[in-house]
């Protein structure tokens, strides 16, 4: 999943941003609302949102996003732990509210139940023809055989899995696989693209000219 | 088992009421007494005088006709003459003259002229006695007739006149009686409507939550004006304080748990990343991360405890299976209740700090039961403590003097059991230590 994580503290920010990035995640990580808001027109699959920070109120931005119509899911990440708070961050348009201290591993579980329901697929597993996708293990099959996929592999399958039926662009599809941090090498997704066909059939991401790629429908 | 310290009830306090009509009847009584003994002598003085005016009165009617004539008394009633031909009612026994002749020097005896018909038939006086006197039943008025020769007495029985005296004496004092209670019931009941205004402000103090309530204002005396007054200077000094309390607590929160979710995130890339010789200690690292963890968030709990009590209804089988204390089997006994009224965040700090007590107590399990309704009992199997050690506890948590005594644990479980209006108690175990959370204060 690409992850946007808004945290003004160091240790913390720089702890989650590489603890989810072993977890597979692709992690763009802010330290303020300013450069927040200059990523608004990329592409996530979750928003990670701490209340208080050093230019505004994470809450109060999430608000103004749900207002401007981006309804990508978002988990408020804070050291509010009043029952008044937590009802206030899940009213602004939060998906889930996580209290500081928390455990690294938990904050990815959610992550999990977040793209399950992203996915619509309460199992976290996902069909098309004879292929089968797991989110929470990272793992595919066809016909019953596990494809042995790359991180990269995985990335694009699992972007495209969440919004299946959905056409993705190329452009969309490249940020959301490798994020902010790392150099995107123009024929490396076509690459991965064509792997995961040779690996999980050819029928399974089709090719919509001129748009972009989609998986299943 | 050793019986379970119980504390003893405070005295009843005095109550102002009682005191006040205890007060008032005690006065009462001695306006009574006071008031009947001064209208006794007054009425005794004033019949006494009008009684023996009358006497006088009779007898000067008297004695005008038998001043005229010698033969008179004789004549006027003859009773001497015929003395048991006429019937003689008590009413002439109250009332009676004698006209005498006194012994003369001349050798001549006492000898009663004439009398009315109760008069005893010997002379009330052997010698002459003029004006007024008292003899053994009687009170008599003498008087001169005919120049000193005879002397008429006019007289009336004692015991009639000390009888009336003593009806108006009793009427008096039963209608002081009657006043005394008359004005006893109605200062009690305007003493009653008095302190009414007393008890609508203890209701309203009973419920006034400082932060979200409009002050007292006016009182409705003038004498509880001062009192509403200081109610509503403490009120603001409370409200000022709870709200930097609050403004502490929410930066102390801040400041405290983000750093503690830094140190979770980056020991978790730790474990991740370290060779596997430094992977037992960066595990020792955390299980300390955890239990400061649960230390910080029981402290923040405290600084709230009594604030914002939110209760809920927890379903206690699910709720107890959340709570992250690792190495500790919690077993629930079933057939209790399964459900609980309580503050969630509250209890859980508590419950997360005594089962942390446990553990470091050397217990394996701790058994969880309802002994009451809304009372949750915790026994571990650990090594527990002595009985005297147990009384200590017990005194600290009543007494609320914690330090020195107890953990953080106990005392942190005590603040959350009264903030929910209720206590903790430590009953006697057998074997490890068992600790009751009494959850509601009108059990």
């Amino acid at each position: 999943m690409r992850l946007l994580l808004i945290e003004d503290d160091a240790i913390l920010g720089e702890g989650l941003r590489d603890f989810l990035r072993i977890e597979a995640h692709v992690v763009d990580w802010c330290t303020t609302l300013l450069q927040a808001r200059a990523l608004q027109a990329e592409p996530y699959d979750a928003l990670l949102v701490d209340w208080q920070l050093p230019d505004g109120s994470g809450l109060e931005w999430l608000k103004a996003q749900r207002t401007h119509g981006d309804h990508t899911p978002a988990i408020m990440l804070t050291a509010r732990d009043l029952l008044a708070d937590r009802i206030t961050g899940l009213d602004a348009g939060a998906d889930d509210y996580l209290v500081k201290p928390f455990e690294p591993e938990e904050l990815c579980a959610r992550l999990r139940a977040l793209a399950r329901r992203s996915a619509g697929t309460p199992s976290g597993r996902l069909r098309f023809g004879d292929v089968e996708i797991d989110l929470a293990s990272h793992q595919a099959w066809q016909l019953g055989q596990a494809a042995d996929l790359t991180a990269r592999e995985w990335a694009v399958l699992e972007a495209l899995g969440l919004r299946a039926g959905r056409v993705v662009s190329k452009s969309d599809l490249e940020r959301l696989t490798v994020g902010l941090d790392s150099e995107v090498n123009s024929n490396a997704l076509e690459v991965h693209i064509s792997s995961l066909r040779r690996k999980l059939g050819r029928s399974l991401i089709g090719t919509v000219r001129g748009l972009g790629y989609r998986l299943g429908g | 088992m050793e019986p379970l310290k119980t504390t003893t009830p405070a005295p009843a306090l005095p109550s102002i009421s009682s005191r006040l009509l205890r007060s008032l009847l005690v006065w009462s009584v001695v306006l009574t007494v006071t008031l009947s003994a001064a209208v006794w002598w007054s009425v005794n003085a004033e019949i006494e005088e009008l009684l023996d005016e009358t006497l006088q009165a009779a007898a000067q009617a008297l004695s005008v006709p038998l001043a005229l004539d010698s033969a008179a008394p004789a004549k006027l009633l003859g009773q001497q003459a015929q003395p048991d031909q006429t019937p003689v009612s008590p009413a002439d026994k109250r009332f009676v003259w004698q006209v005498v002749r006194h012994a003369d020097s001349a050798g001549q005896p006492t000898q009663v002229l004439g009398s009315s018909a109760g008069a005893p038939s010997a002379a009330l006086y052997t010698t002459a006695t003029l004006g007024l006197s008292s003899s053994a039943h009687w009170r008599i008025y003498g008087m001169a007739l005919a120049g000193g020769q005879r002397t008429l007495y006019v007289a009336q029985d004692s015991s009639e006149r000390s009888e009336a005296q003593l009806e108006v004496t009793l009427a008096a004092a039963l209608a002081c009686i009657a006043v005394a209670l008359l004005a006893l019931l109605g200062l009690r009941s305007g003493m009653r409507k008095e302190l009414t205004p007393l008890h609508t402000l203890a209701q309203r103090l009973s419920q006034l939550d400082v932060l979200h309530q409009a002050p007292l204002g006016r009182a409705e005396r003038r004498e509880l004006q001062p009192i509403h007054d200081a109610l509503d200077a403490l009120g603001q000094r409370l409200e000022r304080r709870v709200t930097n309390e609050r403004a502490f607590s929410g930066h102390a929160a801040h400041a405290l748990r983000t750093p503690l979710a830094g140190i979770n995130a980056q020991l978790a890339v730790a474990l991740r990343e370290a060779p596997p010789e430094l992977t037992g200690r960066l595990q020792k690292i955390r299980a300390a991360s955890d239990r400061l963890q649960r230390v910080v968030t029981a402290l923040l709990a405290l600084f709230r405890s009594g604030v914002d009590i939110k209760l809920q209804n927890l379903s206690l089988s699910e709720w107890l299976k959340r709570l992250p204390v690792e190495g500790l089997a919690i077993s629930f006994d079933d057939n209790t209740s399964p459900a609980l009224q309580a503050d969630s965040d509250l209890l859980a700090a508590a419950l997360i700090n005594l089962l942390d007590n446990a553990l470091r107590h050397g217990a394996r399990t701790v058994a969880v039961s309802q002994p009451r309704p809304n009372t949750l009992r915790l026994h571990d199997d650990g090594t527990g403590c002595s009985s005297a050690q147990r009384d200590a506890l017990q005194l600290a948590v009543d007494t609320q003097s914690y330090e020195g005594v107890t953990g953080l644990g106990l005392m942190l479980a005590d603040i959350v059991a009264r903030a929910h209006g209720g206590r903790l108690h430590l009953p006697a175990a057998d074997t490890g230590f068992a600790v009751e959370l009494q959850l509601s204060g009108d059990l």
